[in-house]
């Protein structure tokens, strides 16, 4: 599996660098800047980018435009976007239109060397990876008609895994249960939220996400 | 700031005036001159209307010597004055061509062309009394030789008749081309210097005060009557006498304009009363500037404030004010009171002529002057206080942006590096299990670090802000307030940092004013525009009776607020919710 970094900090780009090699991943590029990433992506042709949210030359939003050129442009490329503080409202930007693809993870992540690494492993696949929270802030947001209250606590933590781009397998992997009860929590927790369910992994996130921000 | 160079005056000189025997006995002599030319016009046979003709020549010179007279006692060194005179009198010796004494008839007869060419004289050298340039010298210099050299020969080929002592020879035919010739060239030198006050017109614009616009009408209007007769008479038109008759009207017009010009400005005297009146009603100082305008009779007077502190003049809101350069539709008059500059005032030049009135004007407004000074020093003061503010408040944000990225750039990504290291020993050697958990606790506590670092970080500035603008910022307040909120964000793109940051620190202060004190069940934030403002808006449903004034963190917000211009308005009735409202110029 082919990736590429943006990252301006050298100590932190050697340490992603490090993880991903241990990990199995091809590092086909390593940059400092946003504009040397966005130039060599053709010729790097890597399977997910992972790229700070503030880079130079101005330290403000270099990476996220980036990041959001790429899915723009490469619909194929993954991007995971690292930041040192995640928002909500960076997080709507960046996923927009879909979460397929897409990661947005505190820069902290990188140091769960196993988690980090799946986590780049899922995005190159197609999937997402949105931090945890992100997840919980939105959960804890005050609702006037609040439908989450009728979870059940065992199906309030499929849903945050799922908010945070897992896999049903992932799900049962983390819940030590089988994917068929997954299944069936998943079900559940989508009638009683009335979302529409397509059964798709990669666009129940955005669902999910859009939900909980309302 | 060096003051620029002004046409600045004084106002106490006062030139000597003079010598008031002479003036009267000027006075009287025009008066007699008068009645001579009456008796003159009834006593020459084979005249016809010998009233009209008589009265015409009076109604043209009197007025020309008795306003020469007043504007010489008025400004004894300015020339227009005795100018004038010189016309009037020299209108009157032309009457004597009516005398049967040979001398007296000759003398008439030779300045029979000098008047018209002394009223151009007049006309273009008002109001100093000079001529403006060379053209104009050479204009009327010429004029001057043609009225007077070629009558000479004229009369001395006999061409006005026996009673002529200049006669030698006798060649009416060819003194009477001469005539033509001259007739021709003075209607074309009239015409010239009617082209000359067009022009000056253009170049100056016209003049501010209406007397004035009026007395150059009646020069412009003079000069074509003059064209006018000098043409008719030189190709015996038989409408001579009609276009004589109307020309003397229009020229005795002149002086008529002139004393108007005269008398509004001893009216404008009586108005320092009514300007002392208008300012005893307090009407501040915003006021005063039109009521000395008016007492002066001068829309365009501007009032300067001078300001010692700043070594500039100021308006009354307290902005720099540049005294216009010289020109020559501005003057500008200095005002002092006790010794000390007070203020400026640039007004037209034609008050220049009425100094008395000036002066009574100034020393009638005089505390209003002084008061008005205050105003705009108070206005400086405070724009320069606001002005420092504004720079110590982003001097502050600056340094705070600074220390942000440096924690940023520094202890945070150290300490994640660190973090990261210790995973990977923990992963990579075969660490006992005490060891291991040793390890994971180190990462704990760096987590934790981390945390607080991120805290402290945002505390110092909030870089979503600046980096993403408001509206992404703003999610993140709603997301965690603690009733629902519902967010709108309309302005169109991204606004001055300064402005954001501000905007930020308002939503989120309130929001922290709203879970603690409102006991709320929904609210909403607007931020919107209107024109070139910014409105930000948080409005709660809570128990309200909040106050600004209770240092509840809102008395920063408004200083925030003002600083940038806006302000800040919070409505909070006891039971009826809480309603902050801030309102910044933002140009769009």
């Amino acid at each position: 599996m082919r990736a590429v970094i943006a990252e301006d900090s050298i100590l932190l780009r050697e340490g992603v660098e490090r993880v991903l090699s241990n990990a199995g991943f091809e590092l086909v590029g390593s940059y400092g800047d946003a504009d040397q990433l966005l130039a060599r992506l053709p010729g790097d042709a890597p399977d997910v980018a992972i790229v700070d949210i503030r880079l130079p030359p101005t330290h403000t939003d270099e990476g996220l435009r980036a990041a959001l050129e790429i899915r723009a442009r490469h619909p194929a490329i993954g991007v995971l976007v690292l930041s040192q503080y995640v928002e909500v409202g960076l997080a709507l930007k960046l996923l927009a239109a879909s979460a397929e693809g897409a990661g947005y993870l505190l820069k902290d992540r990188i140091s769960d060397v196993q988690e980090f690494a799946s986590s780049v492993r899922r995005v190159a696949e197609g999937g997402s990876a949105i931090d945890p929270i992100i997840v919980s802030t939105l959960l804890s947001k005050r609702r006037s008609d609040d439908l989450l209250a009728e979870l059940t606590p065992r199906e309030r933590e499929v849903l945050e895994l799922m908010a945070e781009g897992r896999s049903n397998s992932g799900i049962a992997e983390k819940l030590v249960i089988t994917i068929r009860s997954v299944e069936k929590y998943v079900s559940s927790i989508f009638d009683k939220l009335g979302l529409p369910t397509d059964g798709s992994e990669s666009r129940r996130v955005l669902a999910v996400l859009l939900y909980l921000r309302s | 700031m060096a003051t620029p160079a002004l046409a600045t005056r004084d106002l106490t000189y006062r030139p000597p005036r003079p010598r008031r025997a002479l003036v009267w006995g000027l006075a009287l002599a025009g008066c007699l001159a008068g009645i001579y030319t009456f008796q003159l016009a009834y006593s020459t046979v084979g005249l016809v209307d010998p009233g009209i003709r008589a009265g015409l020549s009076v109604w043209v010179f009197v007025p020309y010597i008795l306003a020469g007279l007043i504007a010489w006692w008025q400004r004894p060194t300015n020339r227009f004055g005795p100018l004038m005179i010189t016309a009037g009198f020299a209108t009157f010796l032309v009457m004597l061509g009516w005398s049967k004494v040979d001398v007296l008839y000759t003398t008439g007869v030779a300045l029979d062309l000098l008047p018209p060419v002394l009223f151009l004289h007049v006309f273009l050298a008002f109001p100093s009394g000079h001529l403006h340039n060379r053209f104009e010298r050479k204009l009327v210099g010429a004029a001057y030789a043609t009225a007077l050299v070629p009558t000479i020969a004229r009369m001395s080929l006999g061409g006005n008749g026996p009673n002529n002592v200049l006669e030698v020879t006798s060649q009416p035919a060819f003194s009477d081309a001469i005539l033509r010739v001259q007739l021709v060239l003075s209607g074309a030198f009239a015409l010239v210097g009617l082209g000359v006050l067009i022009a000056r017109r253009r170049r100056e614009g016209p003049p501010l005060r209406r007397s004035l616009a009026l007395l150059i009408d009646s020069f412009a209007l003079g000069l074509v009557m003059i064209a006018a007769l000098a043409w008719t008479g030189a190709f015996d038109g038989p409408e001579l006498p009609t276009v004589r008759r109307l020309t003397f009207l229009v020229i005795g017009a002149a002086p008529i304009a002139f004393l108007c010009g005269l008398l509004q400005a001893r009216l404008a005297r009586s108005s320092v009363g009514e300007l002392l009146i208008e300012l005893q009603r307090d009407t501040g100082p915003g006021a005063l500037e039109g009521a000395v305008a008016r007492a002066l009779r001068d829309p365009s007077l501007i009032l300067a404030y001078w300001l010692p502190e700043f070594g500039s003049y100021a308006d009354l809101t307290g902005r720099v004010f540049e005294l216009p350069v010289e020109r020559p539709d501005r003057t500008v008059t200095v005002i002092e009171r006790e010794g000390a500059r007070i203020a400026a005032m640039v007004h037209d030049p034609s008050l220049c002529d009425e100094p008395a009135l000036l002066e009574a004007v100034t020393a009638g407004a005089g505390i209003a002057l002084e008061n008005a000074q205050l105003h705009a020093k108070l206005r400086a003061q405070l724009d320069e206080l606001q002005g420092s503010r504004a720079r110590i408040l982003d001097a502050g944000r600056a340094e705070r942006k600074r220390l942000e990225r440096n924690l940023h750039d520094g202890a945070q990504q150290r300490l994640i590096a660190l973090s990261l290291e210790l995973s990977l020993i923990e992963n990579a050697t075969s660490t006992n299990s005490v060891d291991a958990a040793r390890l994971a606790s180190a990462r704990q506590e760096i987590a934790v670090s981390l945390d607080e670092l991120r805290e402290v970080a945002h505390g110092l500035h909030p870089a979503v802000v600046t980096g993403h603008g408001l509206e992404v910022a703003l999610e993140q307040l709603v997301a965690h307030a603690h009733v629902p909120m519902r967010l709108e964000v309309d302005v169109g793109g991204r606004l001055p940092e300064a402005l954001e940051v501000a905007a930020y620190y308002l939503v989120s202060e309130s929001l922290t004013n709203v879970a603690k004190h409102a006991q709320a069940s929904s609210g909403s934030i607007e931020v919107s525009r209107r024109d070139a403002r910014i409105v930000v808006e948080i409005v709660d449903d809570g128990v309200g009776g909040a106050d600004a004034e209770r240092g509840s963190g809102l008395r920063g917000l408004a200083d925030r607020v003002e600083t940038l211009g806006g302000r800040l308005r919070i409505w909070s009735p006891a039971g009826g919710g809480t309603r902050v409202r801030a309102e910044i110029p933002c140009a769009l």
